[in-house]
Parts: structure tokens; sequence; C-alpha cells
């Protein structure tokens, strides 16, 4: 048994020749680990630290993650944070995390292996965002804050090392995207007009985690206009556009991330969350024969292959596909973040 | 100053699956084509199975999709395992692009 009470195998550990941060670094590439960037040394009194924030033996198990098949345990998920730069009070996070990805509705296997785009998006809610030091404000998708960026990088390590979500044997992506070293947000609730995103799904809890596998963020910007039906139709033009996964696949979520200024001046027009995600479906439409132009596939729901060419086809088949919350600082700069299609978001409490 | 760190793989299942043997005999056997749903799937796997059945004295049997509402991303539907497990000895599919 070592420290952590976890059974020891030879291959568990490696020598180090010495605490040079460019050791490891070289050790690691030798290996074919790694993200392309530095490391922290998974040294055993790091691991145990980090494992001394959850109650749980090392080599249990929380998840099978494919494509490669490998055990997510506590050990080698808090190896993973030590080399992401994690600080050991953010791990519950990412055990989190971790636990959610293994959830059906995610179908990780294809998230990590399609030649699409595609990264899990961490949005974390509630309490633990100012207690761990989380940004939800200015820059919350980066760079410069270690929480985002070390929980977001954990979880991209440990879809590399566990899941073996490697581009060539893993994973297929035809270019990758920069969200896949890290993609870790928080919920901006203080400047937000609504309820906590999970309350709107009827999840009423101190803190919680959603992940949305999705592409890079889609800028769209306004500064100048005062009634949210004129920002709200540029998101709705970022979203109406067929190079994405959504537009042939109708079942996709998109998940609207408004800056608190946009959000302010919708609610100063009494607009809900849910009247922002009916607005943008009713407008990110085209027409059917447009679609039907670009695809020679197309996955729609029954009902939108009834329609006519002339008639306007949503970007997604019902409009609880719609996720909005707030996020950001100031500034009239929204995103709009485009699931890869076959995956749904889910939201769990932590 | 050597010092032991952790590696960063979780260990795989224990399970162990073994690959089925060699059909010793396919002569005369059945081929099918289940398509994945990617474009020119369905195209470049038939092309395959035909010069396949042609080189080894089988016959190329059938092609078929994964299933109502099954797409490239998601699993085949049982019903048609069960269909191509009884109608043919050898499927010939695809993965990704």
């Amino acid at each position: 048994m070592n420290d952590n009470g976890g059974m020891e195998s030879s291959s568990q550990f490696l020598e180090l020749s010495d605490e040079d941060p460019a050791t490891i670094y070289e050790l690691f590439e030798s290996h074919g680990w790694g993200d392309g960037l530095p490391l922290v040394a998974p040294t055993d009194e790091r691991v145990t630290e980090m494992l001394s924030h959850v109650k749980a033996s090392p080599e249990e198990v929380i998840t099978v993650l494919p494509p490669r098949g490998g055990s997510a345990t506590y050990r080698a998920v808090a190896v993973n944070a030590v080399l992401a730069g994690c600080k050991s009070e953010y791990f519950p996070i990412v055990v989190e995390a971790v636990k959610a990805l293994g959830n059906q509705k995610i179908n990780l296997r294809g998230v990590n292996t399609t030649t699409h785009p595609v990264a899990p998006l961490l949005i974390v809610h509630g309490s633990a965002v100012e207690e761990l030091g989380f940004n939800s404000g200015l820059g919350t998708f980066g760079p410069g804050n270690r929480a985002n960026a070390t929980v977001g990088r954990a979880i991209r390590l440990v879809l590399l090392h566990v899941a073996g979500a490697v581009p060539g044997p893993g994973d297929a992506a035809t270019q990758g995207q920069p969200s896949k070293y890290t993609y870790c947000i928080a919920e901006n609730q203080k400047e937000s007009p609504w309820e906590p995103y999970p309350m709107s799904l009827g999840l009423n809890s101190e803190s919680a985690l959603t992940i949305h596998c999705g592409e890079n963020p889609h800028n769209f910007h306004d500064m100048e206009s005062e009634n949210i039906e004129r920002i709200l139709d540029k998101g709705a033009s970022v979203m109406a556009t067929f190079g994405v996964n959504n537009a042939c696949i109708s079942g996709g979520e998109w998940f609207i991330i408004l800056c608190p200024e946009h959000a302010l001046t919708a609610s100063n027009q009494g607009w809900s969350r849910e009247d922002v995600s009916n607005y943008l479906f009713e407008k990110a439409r085209m027409p059917a024969g447009s679609f039907r132009e670009q695809f020679n596939l197309l996955a729609w729901a029954d009902w939108m292959k009834s329609l006519s060419d002339e008639e306007l086809v949503p970007m997604t088949q019902k409009v609880e596909n719609i996720k909005v919350l707030v996020s950001g600082g100031a500034g009239k700069h929204s995103c709009v973040v485009p699931s890869w299609g076959m995956t749904r978001s889910v939201t769990v409490p932590i | 100053m050597n010092m032991k760190i952790h590696t960063p793989e979780g260990e795989l299942m224990d399970e162990v699956v073994e690959l089925c043997s060699t059909a010793p005999l396919f002569s005369g056997g059945k081929i099918g084509v289940l398509e994945n749903g990617k474009p020119n799937a369905g195209l470049l796997l038939t092309e395959i199975a035909e010069g396949l059945a042609e080189r080894i004295d089988a016959n190329f049997s059938i092609v078929t999709g994964k299933g109502e509402r099954a797409n490239a991303a998601t699993a085949c539907n049982p019903q048609v395992v069960g269909m191509l497990a009884e109608e043919v000895q050898l499927v010939l599919t695809g993965s990704a692009d």
C-alpha cells in the first residue's frame, strides 16, 4: 500500500532524475503524454494532498472513459489535476466533472473521437465560484485565472491520458480547436438578472457544474442598441449558419452566453431567460430549401422534414435546446457556443 | 536528486476480449455491409465487399444502415445487429470518416 492507501504497482510510478521543470516536461514528451505545455510533477505528496479533499479510496473507479477504456480512478484524476496545476481545493470540482463526463447523455466516445472540433465546456455555478476563485467576470474564457485555466486543463489531461483522446489514435478532430487545451468558465450570478442557470432546470443546489460539449465560442457584439431585439438579432445571425454541426443535426443544443450588459438590457425590457430563448428560436432560421441545397444528409426531426422549401427552419428542433446564462464582464460582447450535435449537456450539483 | 512521480494513465479494465477465430472455409458464405452513415460509406464498403466476395468465392448479400434514428455517431440498433447475425457470416463497416 502507498501513503494514499492504494496499491502500488511499478507501472504507477516513474523515476524522475531531478525536480527541474524541464525534466518532467521532456519525460512526458518521450512517453507521448501531456498537452504540449509544461507540467507540474505529480509527486506522491502532491497527489496525496489532492486526494485529501475527497472521501474515497484512491483506486476507486469514478468512471471508465472511452475510447481507450481507461479507468478514471480518484488517483488517476488526482495525478492529472496535479499535472494541470490545480490547487488541491479544486479537486472535488474536477472529480464531479469526470463523473459527469461518464453520463451517457454526453456521448463521450463520440465527443472524443469525432472529426468535429468539440471540447467539453465546464460551467461552474453558485457559491463555489467565489469560494474557489473562479473568474465569472471580465475574461471568463481566459486567460489569466488559475481556477478556470487549471480545472479545464485537468479535464483535458484526463481525456488525453485516461480516455486516450490523443490526436490521431483517439481523437480524429480534423483541425482541433484551442478549447481542447482548457475550457472552463463560471456563471456570473452577481450580475445576472435571472435565477441561477441550474435552478432554471429545477436543480436547487448551492453549487453546480454544467458540461456542454461544443465548439469554440462564436462572438457577437452590439455596443449601441438599447433594445434587446436588435442585440439578439446579431446572436441569431451567428446561429443561422450552415457551417456548424447543429445546422444538419436538429437535436443539437446552443449555449448563449450573454454578457451582463446585454442581459440587463433584456431584463430592463421585462424579458426572462425563456423570452431570450424563444426569440432566438424564432429569429435564427433559414429556408428549408437552402438546407436541402447545402446538405445530402439532414438529421432533422420529423416535423422539420415535412416543411416546404420556402418555409423557415429553426437552428434546433425545440426551443428548450437554446440555453441562456450570463458570464463575462463589462463591454458588450456575448457569444454562442454550438454543440457537436450528438451530445446533450449535463448539469450536476457539487 | 531522484524522485518518484505518479503515471497519469488510468489502468485498463481487466476484461479480456478474444477475437473470434478466422472462418477456415468461407467459400459460399455471405458478406454484408453495415453502412455507418457517413457520405459515400455505402458506396466504398459495397465496392470492397464485392471485390472481397469475388476474391474468396463468397456472396455479397446485403447493405443496411444502422437503423431508425441511428447516425454516424451513435450505435447500431440491436435489431439490425441481430438481422446481420442471422443473414451473413461477415460484416464490413466503418468508423468515422
